[in-house]
């Protein structure tokens, strides 16, 4: 079984204490475990305004977990969040395949940006104290063409 | 590097029809619009992030089109979903009330 990168957030309902929020987490954390999955990290936003009334709520407190595991795994969870009545939103979230994506694009950003350092025969990296040149007047960088009339 | 003609209707090839149509236009002035995302460098267009998103749904809390934000077609798609997945969660209306 592939182990995947998840991310749960669950809003949790104004009424419940900071108590039952953290039996919460504990209960999901043990849902995690029986799965053989880890949570690798844990955030708590706190009290947020909702953007509109869920059962005649208007505030909740948000959890974040970034979870490893399986799919079987996150099925369990949501099957389980959705019965939770203290919970009264939630949404899991695949990322390890985005994040991915992200990480390349800003390695590849970064090799081109050295690359075009080094051809106008400067050091890879920006050195302290330079003042960054705008896109425009980059004569490497191709994306602009030529700029008409500005 | 040579010119591209054509190509695009977004990009500087449009930039350059508005250019023509200026004299109909009667000197009104349209600044050529970039797509934040492009722009700023921005390569994770997160769901957890509203203040990022919320210039994107305004008032009527609809999604703003390209053709006013001038976003490019790729990160308009990833702006969709993060504001889909927000939506779900309440960090952004469906509609305004």
């Amino acid at each position: 079984m592939s182990t995947r990168t998840y991310e749960l957030v669950y809003v949790v309902s104004p009424e419940t204490s900071d108590e039952q929020v953290t039996a919460l987490h504990d209960q999901v954390q043990s849902i995690v475990g029986r799965y053989n999955g880890t949570i690798e990290k844990t955030e708590n936003w706190g009290r947020r305004k909702l953007a509109y009334e869920i059962g005649h709520h208007k505030e909740g407190t948000y959890v974040l977990e970034v979870i490893l595991g399986t799919g079987e795994l996150m099925k369990e969870l949501d099957r389980r969040l959705k019965v939770l009545d203290e919970v009264i939103r939630h949404l899991v979230v695949r990322v390890d395949e985005e994040q991915r994506v992200v990480e390349r694009h800003r390695n590849e950003r970064q090799a081109t940006m050295r690359r075009r350092r080094v051809a106008r025969g400067l050091p890879p990296d920006i050195q302290e104290g330079e003042t960054p040149r705008s896109s425009t007047d980059d004569r490497d960088d191709d994306r602009f063409g030529e700029m008409g009339g500005v | 590097m040579q010119k591209k003609s054509g190509g695009g209707g977004r990009g500087k090839g449009a930039a350059r029809g508005a250019d023509k149509a200026q004299g109909q236009r009667r000197g009104l002035f349209r600044r050529r619009k970039v797509c934040k995302f492009c722009a700023d460098k921005i390569d994770d267009i997160n769901y957890k992030d509203v203040k990022l998103l919320q210039p994107f749904v305004p008032e009527r809390a609809k999604v703003l089109p390209r053709r006013i934000s001038g976003t490019c077609a790729m990160h308009q798609r990833k702006l969709r979903t993060a504001i889909m997945r927000a939506r779900v969660l309440a960090l952004l209306p469906y509609t305004a009330e």
